[in-house]
This record gives C-alpha cells, sequence and structure tokens, in this order.
C-alpha cells in the first residue's frame, strides 16, 4: 500500500512539474521598461525606450527568447530616484517583470538598481554615465551600457590641454551625474597640467544660464568643461551661442547625447564632445541599422537613430541573446554569460571590438569625439574627430571602486 | 569697489531678469485679484502662446497651400511682430472658454476652481504634446532682436536687452489701462469689492471674462518672450507657473505693484545667487518667500485684513 502511494506521489509530482514546464514555455518573457517620460531627460528616456522595443520586436520575430514571447511594462521614472525607486519596486514585486531595463539619469539608475540587487532581478542601465555607476554603485546584477564621464574625459582631456590651455572652469550639473563627471575631469586636467580655476554648480532644472555665462566670462578661462545634461543643456547651448561664447572659450563638453542636440541650429553645437555612435559612420551595418529604426519608427520627430537608442537597442539584444545562451533565464546564469560578453566591431557598428568587463560590469566600447558639422545636411550634424579604442578610454579607478556582491549573496531569480 | 564692478553686471541682469518674471506674473495677479481664482493653467497658457507664435512665425507651408510663397516672403521680423499679436488674442479666447467652464465653481468652495484649472492645465499640455510632438522646438527671431553686443569687457544678449524693454513697456501699458481708462477703473472697482460692482449695475460675468482673457494673452505674451531664453517644449509653463505663483504671494495677491517689485526682487535673487552660490539660485526664490512673509504675512503691498486696519 505504501509503495502504491509512493508511485502515486510520483507520478503526480512528475506530471506537475512536466505542466509547469509546459506552462512556463508559454509564459512570456516580461521586461520592466524602466525610462523617463517627464522630467529633464524625458526626450532621451523616449529614444531609450524606441531602441529595446525594436530589438524586442526583433526578437519577437524570430520566436522570442528560449521559445517564450517577449512583453514588456513600462512606467514613467520621471528623471526622479524616488519614482524610479518605487517603479522598480512595483515592477519586480506586483508585475513579476523577469528582467529591468532603462536609463538615462544616473541619480535614478542607482535606486533602481539597490531594489534590484535585493531581489536578484538583472537590470541593465542603459544610458546614465556617472563613474559611480561602475564604480562603487555597482552590483552583481547591474550591468552599464554607456561610456561614462572618466570614459569621455579620458578622451578628451589631454589632447584639450595640450591645445586649448591650462586655466579651466567646470560646469557642473548639481546631481551624481554631473559631480562625477567633473571630478574626473579634474582629476585628468590637473594630472596633465591644467588649474581648475573655478567649478560652478548648475542646479537642475535650470533655464536660465545668463548670471552663469556672465560669471564664466569674469572668469575668462581657456576651456569651459560642461558636465550639463538634458534639457539643461539645450537651455545652455541656445545661450551660450546666442552670446557669441562658444567661439570665444573651448568648451568641451563631455557626452553630447543625440536627443538632446537633435533639431537645434547647428550654431549650437560649439566646442567638442564625446558619443559612443553615430547615425553617419561609415561601418558595416550601420546604414541597414538606421534603415530599420526609420521604417520601425517613420513618424518620430527624430529622422535617425542617436547613441541613446543605440545603447537601448544593444543592451537589450545582449540580455536576450544571454538568456539564449545560457539556456535559461535564472539571474545568476545569465549574469555569468553577460560577464563574459565580447562583441566584434563589425557586429557592434564601431571602430573597436566591444567588451563586458566583468568586475565592474561596464561595456567597454570606442569613445567618439566630435564637432559640429557645420557644412552637413539637416541631420548631419556630428563630424567625428577621433576614436578611441575601449583599452585607452578605460576608467582605471572604477575597478578599485567597484565592489560586485558574490553569487550567494545575490537572491536566484528565475522567471 | 572691485566687488561692486564684479556685482554690477549681475544686478544689471537680475533687474531684467525680474522684469520678465513681472510680466509672467502680471496675468497671474489680474485672475487673482478680480476673481479670486488661482489659475493653475496659467503655465500651459504661456507655453500655448509661444507654440501658437511658433506656427505663425514659421507655419507648415502645406497649410498655407498657395499663400506659403507670399507668407514667408515676409521678412522675419513682420512675422514675429505678428506673432506679437495673434497669439495672445488666441490664447485669450482660450481664456475665455476656461472661465466660462469656471462659472460653475463661483460661490462654491475655493478647491473646485483649483481642481479645474489643474486639469485644464494638463489638458493643454497633452494637447500641446499631441499637435507639435514633445520633442524641444526652438522660436525663430529676428535678427535684429538676436546676437550679442560688448559692454566693457562683457557680452551681453541683445534678445535678453528687447525682452527687458519689452517688458517694462508690456508693464506700462497695463499698468496705463488699469489706471487710466474706464474698464481699468472696473477691473480693479471688481478686484476690491466685486459684489459692489455688480450692484453697481456692471456685467461681472462679462468683467470676469474679459478679465481672465487678459491675464491668459499676458500670459501667453510673457511666453512668446520668454521661450528664446527657456526653450520650447510642452511643459515649459510649469518654469512659468511656479515663479508667478511666488511672486504674487510674495507682492502681495491681487496687487498689481505687488507683482511687479516681487518679480523684480525674485529676479536680483536669482540672478545674484546665480553668479556667486549657483547651486542657491532656485532656491533663493523660495527663501526670500519665506523672509518676506515671515515679517509681512500679506506680502509687500498686499491689502490689510480688518483686523490688520
Amino acid at each position: 500500500m505504501l509503495k502504491n502511494l509512493t508511485r502515486l506521489l510520483l507520478a503526480a509530482s512528475t506530471a506537475a512539474g512536466l505542466a509547469s514546464t509546459a506552462v512556463s514555455q508559454d509564459k512570456p518573457i516580461v521586461i520592466g521598461i524602466t525610462s523617463d517620460a517627464s522630467g529633464q531627460y524625458a526626450n532621451s528616456g523616449a529614444s531609450d525606450r524606441r531602441g529595446m522595443l525594436m530589438e524586442i520586436e526583433e526578437f519577437n520575430a524570430k520566436g522570442g527568447v528560449l521559445g517564450r514571447k517577449i512583453e514588456t511594462i513600462h512606467i514613467d521614472t520621471e528623471t526622479t530616484p524616488a519614482t524610479g525607486s518605487r517603479v522598480a519596486e512595483r515592477l519586480v514585486s506586483r508585475d513579476k517583470v523577469g528582467f529591468l531595463v532603462g536609463a538615462v539619469s544616473s541619480g535614478v539608475a542607482n535606486a533602481i538598481s539597490q531594489v534590484a540587487q535585493k531581489h536578484g532581478v538583472i537590470y541593465l542601465n542603459t544610458n546614465s554615465s556617472s563613474p559611480t555607476e561602475s564604480g562603487k554603485n555597482c552590483h552583481r546584477v547591474k550591468f552599464v551600457w554607456d561610456g561614462n564621464g572618466t570614459n569621455f574625459s579620458q578622451a578628451a582631456v589631454k589632447s584639450s590641454v595640450d591645445s586649448f590651455g591650462k586655466e579651466w572652469l567646470l560646469l557642473t550639473n548639481d546631481y551624481v551625474w554631473g559631480h562625477n563627471t567633473s571630478a574626473a575631469t579634474r582629476k585628468l586636467a590637473e594630472a596633465n597640467g591644467a588649474k581648475i580655476v573655478d567649478e560652478i554648480l548648475v542646479p537642475q532644472g535650470t533655464r536660465d544660464f545668463s548670471a552663469i555665462l556672465l560669471k564664466a566670462q569674469q572668469i575668462d578661462p581657456n576651456v569651459i568643461a560642461a558636465a550639463i545634461g538634458g534639457d539643461d543643456q539645450k537651455a545652455m547651448r541656445t545661450q551660450v551661442a546666442d552670446l557669441g561664447l562658444g567661439e570665444k572659450y573651448a568648451w568641451l563638453n563631455n557626452q553630447q547625447d543625440w536627443p538632446d542636440i537633435y533639431g537645434l541650429p547647428k550654431e549650437n553645437l560649439f566646442g567638442v564632445f564625446g558619443t559612443t555612435w553615430y547615425y553617419n559612420l561609415d561601418l558595416p551595418g550601420v546604414s541597414d541599422f538606421v534603415k530599420r529604426y526609420q521604417a520601425m519608427y517613420p513618424d518620430t520627430s527624430m529622422k535617425v537613430p542617436g547613441n541613446v537608442f543605440y545603447n537601448g537597442y544593444w543592451a537589450t539584444r545582449s540580455l536576450l541573446e544571454a538568456i539564449e545562451k545560457a539556456g535559461t533565464t535564472n539571474n545568476h546564469a545569465v549574469i555569468k554569460e553577460l560577464e563574459q560578453l565580447k562583441i566584434p566591431a563589425d557586429v557592434r557598428m564601431q571602430h573597436h571590438d566591444a567588451y563586458m568587463n566583468a568586475k565592474t560590469h561596464q561595456m567597454q566600447q570606442t569613445i567618439y569625439l566630435a564637432k559640429a558639422n557645420l557644412k552637413g545636411e539637416e541631420d548631419d550634424m556630428f563630424t567625428i574627430v577621433t576614436n578611441t579604442s575601449p583599452e585607452d578610454a578605460v576608467d582605471a579607478g572604477a575597478e578599485q571602486t567597484c565592489k560586485l556582491e558574490s553569487f550567494e549573496e545575490t537572491p536566484v531569480y528565475e522567471p | 569697489m572691485e566687488l561692486l564692478h564684479g556685482l554690477l553686471p549681475h544686478i544689471v541682469n537680475g533687474f531684467a531678469l525680474g522684469v520678465l518674471f513681472a510680466l509672467i506674473a502680471l496675468g497671474f495677479t489680474l485672475i487673482v485679484g478680480v476673481m479670486e481664482v488661482i489659475n493653475l493653467a496659467h503655465g500651459s497658457l504661456f507655453a500655448l502662446g509661444a507654440y501658437i507664435a511658433l506656427v505663425v512665425i514659421s507655419p507648415d507651408p502645406d497649410i498655407l497651400g498657395a499663400f506659403a510663397d507670399s507668407y514667408f516672403s515676409l521678412p522675419l521680423v513682420v512675422r514675429y511682430a505678428l506673432a506679437l499679436l495673434v497669439a495672445p488674442l488666441l490664447v485669450a479666447a482660450v481664456g475665455f472658454g476656461l472661465e466660462i467652464c469656471l462659472r460653475r465653481t463661483y460661490g462654491k468652495k475655493k478647491e473646485y476652481g483649483l481642481l479645474l484649472t489643474f486639469g485644464a492645465a494638463l489638458v493643454i499640455e497633452e494637447t500641446i504634446r499631441l499637435f507639435w510632438g514633445p520633442a524641444e522646438q526652438s522660436l525663430q527671431i529676428p535678427a535684429q532682436i538676436s546676437g550679442a553686443f560688448i559692454a566693457g569687457d562683457m557680452i551681453y544678449s541683445n534678445y535678453r536687452v528687447f525682452a527687458a524693454l519689452f517688458g517694462i513697456c508690456a508693464i506700462a501699458v497695463v499698468w496705463l489701462f488699469l489706471d487710466r481708462t474706464p474698464y481699468g477703473s472696473i477691473i480693479k472697482a471688481g478686484a476690491h469689492d466685486s459684489e459692489m460692482v455688480q450692484a453697481l449695475g456692471i456685467n461681472l460675468p462679462r468683467l470676469r471674462l474679459l478679465v481672465f482673457g487678459f491675464g491668459a494673452g499676458l500670459a501667453a505674451l510673457a511666453g512668446i518672450i520668454l521661450t528664446p531664453i527657456w526653450g520650447l517644449r510642452p511643459h515649459v509653463g510649469v518654469d512659468a507657473v511656479i515663479p508667478a505663483f511666488l511672486i504674487i504671494v510674495l507682492g502681495g495677491i491681487g496687487s498689481f505693484w505687488g507683482a511687479v517689485a516681487g518679480g523684480i526682487l525674485v529676479g536680483l535673487a536669482v540672478g545674484i545667487t546665480g553668479a556667486y552660490a549657483t547651486d542657491w539660485s532656485i532656491l533663493s526664490m523660495y527663501l526670500l518667500l519665506i523672509l518676506v512673509l515671515t515679517f509681512r504675512a500679506r506680502g509687500l503691498f498686499g491689502k490689510k485684513t480688518v483686523l490688520e486696519q
């Protein structure tokens, strides 16, 4: 009798296991999109989202991932860390998403990543560029896809000191990305013989730069290194161009996100700035990629994609490919795949091969320096000045400050 | 002396900024004064004015059809002047519509009016987003008022000088209207005692309609003047309504000169802290408000209550 009961129980549990496997194969993989739809980075958030959605559509057209369709839930993180935290918690606890993807603001990204680590949910920080994201705020579950302030400074600072002079003024957006980017610029500039004559903190949401620009004129530096993002940067560019100060000083704008300048008069694109990708690079795959974007988004005001879209696309693609390679959605297995990620230059549509730094979880990639293309067609706003290999633009300090949690400390999560 | 020399450009800049803040607050304070309605849609009307100006200055050629060539052959300065005239009138019409919607809330709890104007603000902002999209746009300004000039060893913006002078003229015109015309007297009387005005045979509903439209038109005018400085995007109105509200409280609710003085003080606070303690520049207007209200709860030029008289 006991033997029969045991056989019955065994059969029942096998059937239940098979049934749950059958159910999980039909169950979609849900990605929680944590991008801004309002606030300082609303435009970039929309671009980021488009990149993710294009990749997801392409994957679904091929049958999804592990035979499972990919679905998304997006909630606006409002360019506000507290909202980011709340959104992440809701997406994980209530909506039971499998993965979290998206950020432009580093403050928001940091808030989301703490929630993600708590639950063991893999989080892709697509577009935020504070060096702290792959430094002291790194997490085992978080992967950073954008170049950071140190990478861009590495690519730009030394040559700027040599070319333009040693007296530097820093304009710093008063939040984590601005502070850390300016700190990286300061360190590199001083290491190369420059003197930081002043640093002006610019609160987020600043629209009127008149007092700041008057102060800058009173200081009269050789170089102005600006770590100002989003809508603030648009206002700054317009007002600097109006005063003709773009010609008076050498401007170094660290990273320039495409949505922040698309549509502005080219005269507003003064100075030199960094980016991780440009739609007009003469490289394999770029033209086809642009055409796919235009086919999917014929009505968007941005007629060509930029770096923010590109990062959103590649982060999502790499995640889905890692799940496929791992053969499972188990977070530990997928993390291990992502840590070994290597993408050849021709696939990545950049000049150099890209790879994931397993110690900091930041994608190492080509860093481009660009300036305004005053003679090009309407959308052709950049002239690429240099491309720097990942090795030459590396954020050397990150490995010392980043302490990834161990796998034992990271909860298992298998959506 | 050197300190004064360093401070002077910032004082001048702060004053110019203050005039623009006063222009934003003017329409807001008129509506509050006469109708005791806090129009939270003021910022959205500010934005709408700028977007309509965008259409007047650079319309879609397909919409103009056969007239496109002749319209675009008009100098930019003419199209800009046309925008300064047409956009406030159209937004005033929107203001009329909003006032008609508000009528049901008169005599009831003040929150109803607040909620309605808040809802209207969201509707207007989303309508802007629907028609013009979420991306930042730029408002063309004529070459005659763009560019820069050098004074001393500093570069200043021509447009800022134009904007400040325009603001001063607009404030002067509004003051002349209120102080020197019969209609202005009626509006001021309505602000003081609307029931008495009605008892004297003045058509109060029509007065409210006109004041609301006037206030909306002033918001639109401020939007056209300020967006070349602040940028043009659907939510730019938020950058206007918060300082506007702060300024009318600072200056004294319903007071014309209070709005002007409040605007200039806020401009000076933001302008000077913007130079020497930039991280405090946005906070400075709120600190100024706290300081003033601590010592004078009704604001700089606010009316005394019965208990204070």
